[in-house]
């Protein structure tokens, strides 16, 4: 018996436990799952402060999302019909069906919310620039994935809420001049939301934007390998080249712990806050009745609020040439000053400008958000 | 790296295990704390999914509606409300942001009642009373409310100008109260510029021409009094603060017509008011000179001076285009017949009041804000200034005179039961008999003119003036007594106020209806003729005694008169009907009134034969 289960541990495992640095390597590089991680990791890599754990995070909500995804289309029809009535399933009769629908929503919320301090992060330690522009255009795709992901989430319970919130994004959609209506009808299958876009919705989150998010998600980690790592400072003291020389740390154990370690709290952090806090529901979707106001899903409320303000310009324009200059960026900004570095004198002016355009985004969606009452009027006190 | 780096590493470990470990022992005890075993309900019909029953018994549901409305059948939350599919408490029984309709309220479960038995019949007391009370007072005349008619009972106002005085008109309109205290027309709150306007818009409606009032004979006071009395007009109109409330206060309207109208109006009703619900008097002119008369001579105040008359003044013919505009917009010909046509409705269609939730209904300005749809409506009813939107917005809705608490909200409960779609056919009680409609022809001229249905009931329909249905009157009573009753109608039921009025009809006409109500209004429960054999009055009078007839009814000139009176009653009562009666109990008795007695068929057959022996009386009392 026991020669049994070392003969099955050796055809899964090919090295051994390692117990020293070359045989850590070894492991490395012989496995799949490891293999994605280069064998040896620079000590300044390593440190939190250089990534605030923020892409590992993502990868972790990721994971959970299509797990806990996968487990609620078990319960779910894609059909107006019994849709929401599959809420009510998952709330009352599905075993782990409450935990399970708060995961996948929270999960979904702080992908979004994670993802987009990932690219402050990398932008602000020059993250975009040679050899590194095709893989920030990746990350920009994959922000922009996200949003569409949880965007076509957010209609799938078919309640009030689900339906007017998609039934903004589609409108904003539709003021894009010349392409706007036929993608909204591309979008919705039908002039207003139904049960053509709900099945639409359905397949793209689903099926092909999680696929797209996969491919695009292996190319970004391997580029992150073969473009040299993480961005470097040549003047931090922290790094290899001035304090310990040119010595690389191996990966196993000190990435690979780390990892799991941000794996184990992200996982923690979220089923805390899926047994305090519920999912919200609201009642069957109504199309003959308006909640007023009816509010996009909050990370599009800052260009709900800015087309309020004008249709075009705020609820297009904006947003659009915002998406256009994230993939340009990298292509403009080339030289290497300051790079690695937070805040380095010589990037003052492209950190502020970020800094101050996240700052405007964040404003607009806290006040669409908070301050935003019936008829789209401004309330000092949110309710 | 450091060791101590690796140790807080450790830590973090360390920490985030066990955080998970507890988290989803957390997740796993809730799992196992909810019902492991679910029972539940399908109505698929009504969509209803019920788990109710998983912690509720529905064999000690109180009282004996589950008799009737089985749980397989009708599950749980179309009665009682709550959310059908969940397995807690607090999910099932209270409102959520995902189930606005939490458990009913007891005025909220009996319009549920209503949504399936429809009509103004429904064995419901507040959605029956609610219904009633639609109509009489007026809802429906601004007001799309399904199964509810448009209101009857208004006055037309073709004619006003020759009928009363502008001044009644403005007193009237700044407050009815004022002249009669039971006015039934609320009040719409105007001002004096659009009392002016509208008075200015009624005086333009022309009506029937008065024909002069020939200056002989002359009209006396006193014989007018004795004319109304002689002609019963007191079952529904009131004088001298006694009679009916079916029709105007005659103390009230005799000093606001203006007698040539009067005239005119009781020499030929129909001609001045073709819809009223007033039988078509044809008076004699000597008649209407005497009551025109006396109704002149009423309700003189110590001053001399009536109610209104302080609001006297000329009419201003240029503000009717205005006055019509606030005769259109208050929607004041929802109710008031111009030239026979009714206005199309002018508020909002109460057609889907059931569906709505209280919360998205406007909130009151003032007071408490309202549970339920029943209760908002009851506000709103008693209170519609409390609605008001300051500057913004005036109620429309007019203020209705003594609305009881308990009457406004039956008007809530039964508006609450109205929803955009009904329950499945299947599931309907319809609590009402199709209209009954006169036959074409003399029959229904002359139904028209007498306008047997403003009082009379025939098949649930009608009015609620007289006590007796007509509906198997043929088989009751014998034609002949029929025909001299339509003519001269003696006074049968002493206990009871209305008393049918002598509406003129000639020998002809009498007979006409006399045959046609006995030849259609039969009753299949009731036999032929029986043979009587000799002995059965003396046993019958016996059995008389034995069961106390004489307790309600005067048989033989003595008795109380509780019931109709049995003197004469072999003129009167079909011998089959009165065997059917004391076989089969009250259900052949109009009313359901008469006593549980189903004699044995000899003996119902002696009753009879004693009760119709007894020869008329001297004297008859007369009221």
């Amino acid at each position: 018996m026991r020669e049994l289960v070392k003969h099955v541990r050796a055809s899964l495992f090919r090295v051994g436990w390692p117990k020293d640095e070359r045989a850590a390597v070894k492991a490395m590089v012989s496995s799949i799952t490891l293999h994605i991680h280069s064998p040896k990791v620079r000590p300044a890599s390593l440190r939190f402060r250089a990534t605030w754990a923020l892409g590992v995070i993502a990868v972790v909500l990721a994971g959970m999302l299509t797990a806990t995804g996968v487990y609620l289309m078990f319960y779910y029809y894609p059909h107006p019909d019994v849709a929401w009535r599959s809420m009510k399933d998952l709330a009352f009769v599905v075993p782990f069906g409450v935990i399970t629908r708060n995961l996948h929503r929270w999960g979904a919320h702080a992908m979004v919310a994670i993802v987009t301090l990932h690219m402050l992060r990398v932008f602000l330690s020059g993250g975009y620039k040679p050899p590194r522009e095709a893989n920030w255009v990746a990350g920009v795709g994959l922000w922009v994935l996200t949003l569409a992901l949880s965007f076509t989430g957010y209609l799938l319970p078919w309640d009030q809420l689900a339906y007017w919130a998609v039934t903004v994004g589609a409108n904003m959609a539709g003021a894009i001049p010349w392409l706007g209506q036929p993608l909204r009808v591309l979008l919705l299958g039908d002039m207003t939301v139904g049960e053509a876009a709900l099945l639409r919705f359905y397949v793209l989150h689903c099926v092909l934007l999680p696929l797209l998010l996969f491919g695009i998600v292996g190319f970004h980690l391997f580029r992150v390998r073969k473009d040299g790592g993480l961005v470097t400072s040549e003047h931090d003291p922290a790094s290899d080249r001035t304090k310990e020389g040119h010595r690389l740390l191996p990966s196993w154990p000190h990435l690979v712990y780390r990892e799991l370690i941000v794996g184990l709290l992200t996982t923690a952090v979220l089923l805390l806050l899926a047994l305090v806090a519920n999912a919200p529901l609201e009642p069957l979707a109504d199309p003959s009745r308006t909640p007023n106001p009816a509010k996009a899903p909050w990370y599009f409320l800052g260009i709900q609020e800015l087309a309020h303000w004008s249709a075009f310009w705020g609820g297009v324009f904006v947003p659009a040439i915002t998406v256009l200059g994230l993939c340009a960026v990298p292509f403009f900004d080339r030289h290497m000053d300051g790079v690695g570095r937070y805040f380095p004198r010589e990037r003052r002016v492209a950190s502020g400008l970020f800094l101050a355009l996240m700052t405007f985004f964040a404003v607009v969606t806290v006040i669409g958000t908070l301050f935003r009452g019936p008829a789209w009027a401004l309330m000092w006190w949110p309710n | 790296m450091t060791p101590r780096d690796d140790r807080w590493l450790h830590a973090v470990f360390a920490a985030a295990s066990v955080a998970i470990v507890v988290l989803v022992g957390i997740a796993v005890a809730r799992e196992v704390h909810r019902p492991l075993t679910i029972d539940q309900r399908l109505v698929p019909a009504l969509g209803v999914v019920d788990r109710c029953v998983t912690c509720h018994d529905e064999a000690k549901h109180p009282g004996a509606m589950l008799d009737r409305h089985p749980v397989e059948r009708f599950g749980c939350t179309p009665c009682h409300g709550g959310q059908g599919l969940a397995t807690s408490a607090n999910a099932a029984h209270n409102a959520a942001p995902d189930w606005e309709r939490p458990l009913f309220s007891k005025a909220e479960r009996d319009a549920a009642c209503g949504a399936c038995h429809l009509g103004t019949n429904a064995p419901i007391a507040t959605v029956a009373t609610g219904r009633k009370a639609l109509f009489d007072r007026g809802c429906s005349g601004c007001h799309t409310i399904p199964g509810i008619a448009p209101p009857d009972h208004a006055p037309e106002l073709d004619g006003l100008r020759d009928k009363v005085a502008p001044a009644w008109v403005r007193a009237w309109l700044t407050d009815p109260a004022q002249l009669d205290a039971q006015h039934k027309m609320p009040t719409f709150r105007l001002t004096k510029p659009e009392i002016e306007a509208l008075l200015a818009y009624l005086w333009t409606l022309p009506g029937a021409p008065l024909l002069p009032v020939p200056a002989e004979p002359q009209g006396d006071a006193d014989r007018g009094k004795s004319t109304l009395a002689r002609l019963r007009c007191a079952t529904c109109h009131k004088f001298e603060d006694r009679g009916g409330d079916f029709a105007p206060d005659l103390g009230l309207a005799g000093v606001k017509v203006q007698p040539a109208w009067l005239w005119n109006y009781l020499t030929d009703t129909h001609r001045l008011r073709p819809h009223t619900r007033m039988p078509g008097f044809r008076l004699a002119p000597q008649d209407a000179a005497d009551i025109a008369a006396y109704a002149a001579e009423q309700w003189v105040p110590d001053t001399g001076v009536l109610p209104w008359q302080k609001f006297d003044g000329d009419v201003e013919p240029a503000l009717a285009p205005k006055g019509q505009q606030l005769f259109v917009d208050l929607g004041c010909g929802g109710c008031h017949l111009v030239a026979g046509k009714r206005a199309p409705p002018s508020a909002p269609a109460l057609d889907r009041l059931g569906d709505r939730h209280v919360a998205d209904l406007p909130l009151p300005a003032r007071g408490r804000p309202p549970a339920d749809v029943p209760a908002w409506v009851a506000q709103k009813v008693q209170q519609p200034t409390a609605f008001d939107v300051p500057s913004v917005q005036r109620a429309r809705m007019p203020t209705f005179p003594n609305v009881r608490a308990d009457e406004a909200l039956a008007l809530g409960i039964a508006l609450a039961s109205v929803h955009a779609a009904s329950p499945p056919e299947t599931w309907l009680r319809r609590h009402e008999t199709a209209p009954f409609v006169p036959p074409p022809g003399e029959t229904g001229q002359l139904v028209a003119r007498f306008r047997c249905l403003s009082c009379h009931r025939f098949g649930g329909q009608g009015g609620d003036v007289s006590r007796v249905p007509l509906d198997n009157v043929g088989a009751r009573l014998r034609q002949s007594w029929l025909e001299g009753f339509l003519r001269v109608p003696v006074t049968v039921r002493m206990d009871q106020p209305e008393r049918m009025p002598v509406l003129g009809m000639t020998e002809a006409e009498a007979r006409h209806l006399a045959g046609w109500l006995t030849t259609v209004f039969g009753d299949e429960r009731i036999g032929p003729a029986p043979a009587f054999i000799p002995g059965d009055v003396e046993r019958g009078k016996s059995l008389y005694v034995q069961h106390q007839c004489g307790a309600c009814h005067v048989g033989d000139g003595a008795g109380t008169m509780k019931g109709p009176t049995l003197d004469g009653a072999r003129d009167r009562l079909e011998p089959a009907y009165v065997v059917a009666l004391l076989q089969l109990g009250p259900d052949v008795v109009p009313e359901r009134r008469h006593p549980e007695q189903r004699l044995l068929p000899d003996d119902a057959r002696a009753l009879a034969a004693y009760v119709l022996s007894l020869p008329v009386l001297g004297a008859v009392p007369v009221p």
